[in-house]
Order: C-alpha cells, then sequence, then structure tokens
C-alpha cells in the first residue's frame, strides 16, 4: 500500500512538473520578445547618440542583462571578433542560439532579417531597421501574450489532472 | 648591444604596423605587403590600393611597385593587383563593419584609424542635394602611415619660445608631407611637458583633433605622445572646438592642424584676444604663396602670428626651411644662407 501511495505521488509530482513546464515555455516567450525589444532600443541608443562601432555596441547591449535571449549579441561579438562580416555573424549567432530561448522560427525570421542590413548603411537606415524589427516583435509579443493567457493556465490544470487521472486508474 | 637594440626596435615598430594598419588590409593584400622586407616596412609612407591597378608603395625615397616577391620596383615586372572586392572588404575592415559610424568621415573622404594613420577614399560620390552623402563604388584607398618623431621639433622651439611661461602665436608653413602634423605633435608635447634646456616650464595645452591626427585619440584616449598636461577635443571642428576649449579647459596654449578657411580667422582672432597663444599649421611651400590665399593674408597682414615657421622637404621631412618674425618680417633664421 505505501508504495502505491509513493508511486502515485511521484506521478503525481512529475505530471505537474511537466504541465508546469510546459507553461513556462509561453509565459517565457512573451518576456523574452519583450527584452528584445528593449536590447534592440539601447543599441539605438549606443550607435546613434554614441556612435559606436557595431563589435562596441553589441558588447554594452550583451552586458546590460542576462536573460537568454542577451546571448545573441554576445555570441554576434565573438564572432564579428573572428573578421565575419556584419550579416553573417547575426545569423549564425541567432541560429546557434534560438534553441536555448522559448522563441519560435516566426521569430527567428524576423530576428535573423534584421541582420541583413546590419553596418552597412548610413545612421537612418540603421535606425528605420531597428525601428521595424521592433515593431515587429511587438506584434509577436501580442501574439505570444494571448497564447500565453489561453495556455498558460490550460497545461498547469491539464498536468495536474493528468496525474490525478493516472493515479485514479491505477487504483 | 646596438644592433641588438636597434632590432628590438624594429620588431616593435613592425608589431605596431601589423596592429594598426595591416590588420585592417583584405587578407590576400595583406600577405602580400608583408613579403616585404623590414626595412622597406618600417620606412613605408604610403600604401596605394586602386581597383585593377598594381599596389604602389611610397617611401622618402620615391614611390615604387610592390612586387609578388616583396620587392619594391620602380618599373612594374610582377606586380600585385588589388581587386574591387580586395578594396572594399579593406574598407569593411577599417569601418568594422559600421559604416554609420563613420559616416561623415566618409563624407569629407577619408577615415583615420587608431594611431593617427589616414585613409583617403576614391569613389562615386553619391549626392544629397548640394553635399555629399555617401562614396559608393570605391575605387581606391591610400593609407598614409603615421609617424611620431620624439624631438624633430627641438630645432624650432627655440625659437618659438619667449621666457619660461610662454611662448609665441606660430604658423607652421610646410607643403604636404613634409612632417608638418609630426611637429605639431612634437611641439604640443614638448610644450606640454616642459623643456628644462632651453627654460621652458610645462604649459597647459589644448589640442583641436579634428581629424584625429595630432593626437590620434582612439575611444577618447590619445595614442600618442602629447605631454601630460594636454587636453584634446577629438574629431571636434576647430572653429566650434577652439571657443570650447577656451571657456573649459583654460588653456595656456592652443594646438590645431590646417587653417585657412573662412571663419577660421575669427575663431583664431577670439583665442588670442583672450590671452591665449596659438600653434598651427597651414599648406604651402613659401610666405609669398601663402599670400595667394584670402584668409590667410588677412591673418598675416594683421600681423596675428608672432612667428612664421616655413618648412621643406630638401633634406628629408621637416627640414627648417626659414623662421620669421610675424609683425617685423625679418628673417630669424635661414637654411640656404647658413649651408652656402
Amino acid at each position: 500500500m505505501l508504495l502505491k501511495i509513493v508511486g502515485s505521488l511521484i506521478v503525481f509530482v512529475s505530471s505537474t512538473l511537466l504541465g508546469y513546464y510546459h507553461a513556462q515555455t509561453y509565459a517565457q516567450r512573451p518576456q523574452e520578445l519583450k527584452t528584445l525589444q528593449m536590447l534592440l532600443q539601447i543599441f539605438e541608443n549606443e550607435i546613434s547618440f554614441l556612435s559606436n562601432v557595431l563589435q562596441d555596441a553589441f558588447q554594452k547591449v550583451s552586458s546590460c542583462t542576462d536573460s537568454s535571449v542577451a546571448v545573441f549579441f554576445e555570441a554576434a561579438v565573438e564572432n564579428l571578433k573572428e573578421g565575419m562580416c556584419a550579416d553573417e555573424a547575426w545569423t549564425k549567432a541567432v541560429k546557434e542560439n534560438i534553441s536555448a530561448t522559448s522563441l519560435n522560427s516566426e521569430d527567428e525570421a524576423i530576428i535573423i532579417s534584421f541582420g541583413k542590413m546590419l553596418g552597412s548603411s548610413d545612421l537612418e537606415g540603421q535606425i528605420k531597421n531597428i525601428r521595424l524589427t521592433v515593431n515587429q516583435l511587438r506584434i509577436q509579443e501580442q501574439k505570444a501574450e494571448e497564447l500565453r493567457s489561453k495556455n498558460e493556465k490550460m497545461y498547469k490544470n491539464l498536468g495536474v489532472l493528468f496525474g490525478l487521472a493516472i493515479i485514479i486508474l491505477l487504483f | 648591444m646596438i644592433t641588438n637594440d636597434k632590432q628590438t626596435y624594429k620588431i616593435e615598430e613592425i608589431n605596431e604596423f601589423e596592429r594598426d594598419i595591416l590588420r585592417f588590409v583584405s587578407p590576400d593584400l595583406r600577405s602580400a605587403i608583408k613579403r616585404m622586407s623590414v626595412k622597406d616596412l618600417v620606412s613605408t609612407e604610403e600604401i596605394r590600393f586602386r581597383v585593377n591597378k598594381p599596389v604602389m608603395i611610397q617611401n622618402h625615397r620615391g614611390s615604387f611597385f610592390l612586387e609578388t616577391s616583396g620587392e619594391l620596383k620602380a618599373k612594374p615586372e610582377n606586380p600585385v593587383f588589388a581587386s574591387q572586392e580586395q578594396i572594399i572588404k579593406t574598407l569593411e575592415l577599417i569601418s568594422e563593419n559600421s559604416i554609420y559610424a563613420f559616416q561623415d568621415e566618409i563624407r569629407n573622404g577619408y577615415i583615420t584609424l587608431r594611431g593617427g594613420h589616414r585613409v583617403g577614399i576614391t569613389g562615386k560620390a553619391v549626392l544629397d542635394g548640394t553635399g555629399i552623402k555617401n562614396l559608393k563604388d570605391i575605387s581606391g584607398l591610400n593609407i598614409r602611415v603615421s609617424r611620431e618623431i620624439r624631438g624633430c621639433s627641438d630645432q624650432i622651439l627655440k625659437f618659438i619660445v619667449q621666457g619660461e611661461n610662454d611662448i609665441y602665436n606660430t604658423l607652421i608653413i610646410s607643403p604636404p608631407k613634409c612632417g608638418k602634423t609630426t611637429i605639431l605633435r612634437d611641439i604640443a608635447r614638448s610644450v606640454s611637458d616642459g623643456v628644462p634646456q632651453i627654460g621652458l616650464k610645462g604649459l597647459k595645452v589644448g589640442i583641436v583633433d579634428e581629424r584625429s591626427e595630432i593626437a590620434a585619440c582612439f575611444k577618447g584616449s590619445p595614442q600618442k605622445q602629447v605631454g601630460v598636461r594636454t587636453d584634446v577635443l577629438d574629431a571636434c571642428p576647430k572653429q566650434i572646438g577652439m571657443s570650447m576649449l577656451l571657456r573649459s579647459m583654460s588653456p595656456d596654449v592652443i594646438i590645431t592642424d590646417e587653417i585657412g578657411s573662412s571663419g577660421d580667422k575669427e575663431a583664431l582672432m577670439q583665442v588670442i584676444n583672450a590671452g591665449v597663444k596659438i600653434v598651427t599649421t597651414a599648406h604651402g611651400y613659401s610666405i609669398s604663396q601663402l599670400k595667394l590665399r584670402k584668409e590667410v593674408l588677412s591673418m598675416l597682414e594683421e600681423k596675428v602670428f608672432d612667428r612664421l615657421v616655413v618648412l621643406s622637404c630638401k633634406n628629408g621631412p621637416g627640414t627648417l626651411e626659414e623662421v620669421i618674425d610675424g609683425s617685423s618680417m625679418k628673417f630669424l633664421y635661414r637654411r640656404e644662407k647658413l649651408c652656402c
């Protein structure tokens, strides 16, 4: 009997955690999109007001936060140091690190397209590019927020209920 | 021992050359330049890349073609050619992938590298109304190596010092490539640090470094020796910079490069009326030729400068040709007379 109770407890806890974990990714994505927008704003300031070169600007941006999306900037700095051009460095940094975040492929496409014009035009062009990306990310954030409000609670409850269902079946 | 010292000095110089200049050259061209002998490498004054033309190296002996073997030849046999891709790649490396940060510099036709080396750019201009917006289809680059020669202004200093706490308002006149900026930098260093041998105490010096050539600031800190009492206003237009320094840093001496455009005179007068001394330079071969330029002529007529120093390249860059008292227009020194 004791063994059964312990076993069902384990089942219950793990299924609840699984539910919470899944809900977490929905909660993280809007947060990450928000942080990314903020970082791009900082980047805009770095290049427009301080007129820093790309590598320095990215370095500063990445040290602003320890959010998982700051890794893009950090990796891009490393790639730039190796002598890649701006577009290559950014694309590689995003592709290699996106799996560690909760962002989806739609977000990835937007973030990568930001790199296409990076560094290769005058300030006005750069700022337009940043604003465009920020706007697109904002729309993604709204969508992600909707998904979160719909799914976060559902997955949490689902985890708990699924655990309970297995236990009932087992008894 | 002495040869040993010379050797280490050269290695240092080569490392510096590599760090400050070669790092920004596209890999193929970089390896071609690296094949040059050490002696040629350290004496290089200019490196020129032109689209589909041989790479040229200028030093004090003249201009030469760079051979694939690394030799310098007056007539091309098997020279290294620069392609447009290589030139564009070089410009990309120079601007560190950040064209937006060098926009104003590209508009003026040059970028200054860390270390004060100036890279001139030619290409097709993109116009924006009346001004130039950008240069595209880059067709030529000219890397001018800037050298620091400590003590090169010693000969001139004794003519421009008056008393232990003062110097004369000085205009240095020189053709291009005769060491104007190098000498100006050394004057800044000497005046700022003080020269006990001629009884000059250190003065507060303000440098307006419009083209980042004198102090060669990198991220705000001077890469060249410009003295301990020196404040540098980097990349600031001369006229604005002079009055900014005047108000903010209370300098004894203001140093700036290449005057002669309209409006410079008012800015200079403002400095002089405030009792601050000025040391500056102008392009020219002689004083009579300089008088053809309206802006400079009116300054000479009003006797703004106490000392006029003329340089030439006759005995190598930085040859002191003559020193003239600006108010009486009498010669204080003449090279020709002394030697003949």
